[in-house]
């Protein structure tokens, strides 16, 4: 059986504390930008709510590279630079990106961007280097609450398909049917009675 | 070196276990990759009680190698602060502070010499006192710094120093309800949260007072908001419920706090055995119900904890008879009307905390910050967990250590931070005329900034910065000398309370000194042997760090260097006792502080609240949180956190923008007595109208004028320097907000 590599990324967990977004930084050396975002799902700025005070509501959505199943940022692709491979890794090759840019619209989740020193078009790439030698993506590693775990998806023993299985998780505009492999699981509540 | 779990290394890299060195006290163990005597990189240590890494932490390489760094001494041309400097070297820079430092000591005495350092690497700090000592001249205690008035309820309440630790209320394994009191524990407590958060996915419900919706009010299962300043009245509003649906707990009160103690009614001090028979010990008494006599204290009886009783003719009541006659002052409806808290929500909440075991408190400094009489915010959250034996009986304990091998050549005087700026106004009790802060940003971080500039620095005929940047205190210095990253030296780190983990590490040097920058420890050493103070410093930091082990507190015994290369160590077990007050018990009666009024935790009013007569002036309270990204002023630099964080913003509610004529993005002007700052109105709902707020450590230059600390005042509270040091009650501020028609940087 193929593997499929994902995360499963526990938004109860996350503080928006944008130690991935550093991670990403450090382990692929981008100095303006990261392959990984943290938005903040609430007001029109970072770290503010909606609703009317004190009823109020927040929380923090890690937006990255989805390694879709069915790519639309790789169909962009004029330069055909943008492949998955068969473990569900989707990478641009940095030698053949053009810095065209037009994958980046094309994306339904705003995961690329272009790096103004590279002259290339970046996203998360699993830190597919780090897979290979046996690591978790360093995002995972550095979440201070351990809010990024990653795995084997087609694996259901593994502890992310469990899990995925367990925390009712889903993935972002399910609707596109593009096949995302980084799945989410939502905040809970209980009451003061 | 093995690790304890697998470590990806690039060929050609080392990897040396060391701490994440950088002020915030948490002192993370970190992993530090290093190629070509290079720190390349920076990720979470393998040991997993100490293990975390945060933005901060991942970016250490870029503050280290940062091409603003100070790169060798430097020397002012021109007046004060205006930013014309001569490069010097060590030996001229050592040269003239030994020349000014003898003039100085010699025209106003060595009193006149005063040293200030932050930071957690032990040594570093411990020089910077002993050089204060060897001189004969003064350290300043930084504590005031907003951090010293939860020591001051603690060391009240529990007899015991607890910074950002809260040992006594949370330290259960396994609490079934968390309140976080004024804390922001998922932003700037990491460990502490790891221990909520833990809990909470165990099923424990978690309650967040605050007036701000912070992220840990995001993750609540409910928000409580509240006026600021005002966490006392709240409490006893709590405990009055909790008296009132008698869910206090008796035995925990009887045993273990001073509830059952006889206090006199003439003096309103503890009864003592050797006020009712001479020459009898001066032991605590209480009233034994059973035999209906006075008994000692820790006598096997049942003692009362209410009524009054007449012992050989002095009046008396248990100190449990004074709490609930304060505590019956504040029914919820009163609470309601100070708090602003609604009397159900007080009610609902009272109970929940009471009934639940354990129950745990995170306070944090919103409360100690947030009203002048922090401390007393404190005091009664800490009586509201002992009212319902919510309290652990076991003193917190640390790796400490005895300085005495740095004081070998004298001890400094000690002045606290707020008096500080008396002290140098007047002379009086030190004619302070030179400062020398060694990684403390005082004049940035300080409150008051326009009396620092204006009327406490203009005193000082020397003014040294030791630090890795040009920070704002370093542009009024005479001489800058440039120190070492801690990455460059090495040291032990211990973090600041109990917060986050009690491990004791080792700070290892990683990479050579960049530049000509210089460990504390040289620099010192160098000063006092051109001054003349033999056989001061003259030793390896290895063999200081080994002196500091084996110093002979009961903590480090048997800890060595060896033992730390491998990893961290916590303290070793030693006796203390739960609780070190006169008492030996929780006292929520104090009788030091009865010449304040405050022997009970008493709810005052802040300062400059809105309910003074100020707020007519000024009407919106000013708070100054600690920042999501940098640490206090540092980092601020560093372009990847700029790029998260990238400029300084007022955070104000729609309520109070709209009258204003504020919109969001609209540069505007917090002002008040004292003075102002300028930067971009922040328009949201997740601040508490009345309220605005604006993260700290911007620098003046980040701002369109003015600073964050020009609004802020040293008041200093007279019963907080009794029992331990005044604080700043930053966020007890009162301020106006008007939008500025012209924008001029």
């Amino acid at each position: 059986m193929t593997e499929r590599y994902g995360l499963l990324i526990d938004l109860e967990r996350c503080t928006g504390c944008r130690t991935c977004t550093v991670a990403c930084k450090v382990e692929h050396g981008i100095e303006v930008g990261s392959g990984i975002r943290v938005e903040t799902v609430g007001g029109a700025h970072p770290d503010t709510p909606s609703g009317t005070y004190p009823n109020l509501s927040m929380h923090y959505l890690p937006i990255l590279c989805m390694h879709c199943e069915h790519v639309p940022c790789r169909d962009a692709c004029p330069a055909e630079a943008i492949h998955r491979r068969a473990d569900g890794i989707v990478l641009v090759d940095p030698d053949r990106c053009t810095g065209c840019e037009e994958c980046i619209p094309a994306c339904p989740y705003g995961a690329l961007f272009f790096d103004q020193d590279k002259k290339t078009v970046r996203k998360c790439d699993l830190c597919f280097h780090r897979l290979g030698a046996g690591f978790e993506p360093f995002c995972a590693l550095c979440c201070p609450e351990e809010a990024i775990r990653y795995g084997d998806l087609s694996d259901p023993n593994s502890e992310v398909s469990r899990l995925i299985a367990e925390r009712n998780a889903y993935v972002l505009k399910p609707e596109l049917a593009t096949g995302p492999a980084i799945h989410y699981c939502t905040p809970k509540r209980l009451a003061l009675t | 070196m093995s690790f304890a779990r697998p470590v990806m290394i690039q060929p050609g890299e080392t990897v040396v276990r060391t701490v994440c060195p950088f002020g915030c006290g948490i002192a993370c163990g970190i992993l530090a990759h290093v190629r070509d005597g290079r720190l390349v990189r920076v990720e979470p240590g393998d040991f997993p009680h100490t293990s975390h890494v945060c933005a901060r932490g991942l970016s250490v390489p870029r503050l280290v190698y940062h091409p603003e760094r100070l790169k060798y001494p430097l020397k002012r041309r021109g007046p004060r602060g205006e930013g014309q400097w001569e490069r010097i070297s060590w030996d001229e820079a050592i040269g003239i502070i030994a020349e000014k430092f003898t003039r100085i000591g010699q025209t106003y005495g060595t009193q006149s010499l005063a040293f200030v350092s932050t930071g957690v690497g032990i040594l570093a700090n411990l020089v910077t006192v002993g050089f204060a000592g060897a001189c004969q001249g003064i350290f300043i205690l930084p504590a005031g710094l907003g951090d010293s008035a939860g020591p001051c309820a603690d060391m009240a309440s529990y007899g015991a120093y607890q910074w950002f630790g809260e040992d006594y209320a949370n330290r259960f394994d396994n609490p079934a309800f968390c309140l976080v009191w004024g804390n922001n524990p998922a932003v700037t407590e990491p460990f502490k949260w790891r221990r909520i958060r833990e809990a909470k996915e165990k099923g424990a419900l978690l309650v967040v007072i605050d007036p701000l919706f912070t992220t840990t009010a995001s993750k609540a299962d409910e928000y409580i908001p509240i006026r600021p300043g005002t966490d006392a009245a709240l409490a006893l509003g709590m405990m009055n419920v909790i008296l009132e649906k008698g869910l206090h707990d008796i035995a925990f009160l009887t045993r273990y706090t001073v509830a059952p103690l006889l206090v006199r009614s003439d003096n309103s001090l503890f009864l003592r055995m050797n006020d009712i028979v001479l020459d009898e010990a001066a032991e605590y008494l209480a009233w034994d119900i059973r035999s209906n006599a006075h008994v000692a204290h820790t006598a096997g009886a049942e003692p009362a904890l209410t009524g009054t009783y007449n012992v050989n003719g002095i009046p008396c009541k248990p100190a449990f008879q004074l709490l609930s006659e304060l505590i019956r002052q504040y029914p919820p409806s009163r609470a309601a009307e100070i708090s602003e808290v609604p009397e159900d929500i007080i009610r609902r909440l009272a109970t929940a905390y009471a009934t639940a075991r354990p129950a745990a408190i995170y306070r944090g400094m919103g409360c100690t910050r947030g009203s002048f009489h922090g401390d007393l915010s404190f005091r009664a959250i800490n009586t509201l967990a002992a009212l319902t034996g919510n309290v652990k009986v076991e003193s917190p304990r640390n790796c400490l250590y005895n300085a005495a091998a740095f004081l070998t050549h004298g001890v400094p005087g000690f002045v606290t931070l707020l008096q500080m700026y008396e002290t140098i106004l007047t002379g009086n009790p030190h004619p302070i005329k030179s400062l020398w802060m060694t990684r403390h940003n005082l004049v940035n971080q300080d409150p008051n900034f326009n009396k620092i500039i204006r009327e406490l620095l203009p005193q000082l005929e020397l003014v040294v910065v030791a630090d890795l940047f040009m920070t704002t205190s370093a542009r009024y210095a005479d001489i800058i000398l440039p120190t070492c990253s801690p990455f460059e030296f090495d040291d032990l780190a211990a973090p600041i309370g109990n917060g986050s983990h009690d491990y004791l590490q080792l700070q290892q040097k990683v990479i050579e000194p960049l530049y000509e920058s210089r460990s504390d420890l040289d620099i010192y050493a160098s000063l006092a042997k051109r001054m003349g103070i033999d056989g001061f410093l003259d030793k390896t930091a290895v063999e200081y760090l080994e002196m500091i082990l084996a110093s002979g507190h009961p903590s480090m015994e048997g800890i060595t260097l060896e033992r730390l290369r491998e990893g961290p160590s916590p303290p070793e077990p030693y006796d203390t006792p739960p609780f070190a007050t006169p008492s030996g018990r929780v006292e929520f009666y104090s009788e030091r502080l009865k010449p304040f009024g405050q022997e009970l935790p008493v709810y005052f009013e802040p300062l400059e609240s809105q309910n003074r007569p100020l707020a007519k002036k000024y009407p919106l309270t000013f708070f100054s949180t600690h920042p999501k990204y940098r640490f206090h002023s540092m980092f601020a630099n560093v372009s990847w956190i700029r790029e998260l964080d990238p400029e300084p913003v007022l955070s104000i509610n729609p309520v109070d923008a709209a009258p204003r004529g504020i919109h969001d993005g609209n540069l505007v002007r917090a002002f008040n007595d004292r003075g102002e700052v300028q930067l971009k109105a922040r328009v949201h709902q997740g601040i508490r109208p009345g309220l605005v707020n604006l993260s700290q450590g911007w620098s003046p230059g980040d701002y369109f004028k003015g600073t964050h600390q020009a609004l802020t005042h040293e008041t200093i509270n007279p019963a907080q320097a009794a029992i331990y040091e005044p604080n700043s009650a930053f966020y007890d501020t009162l301020v106006e907000v008007e939008l500025v028609k012209e924008a001029g940087r």
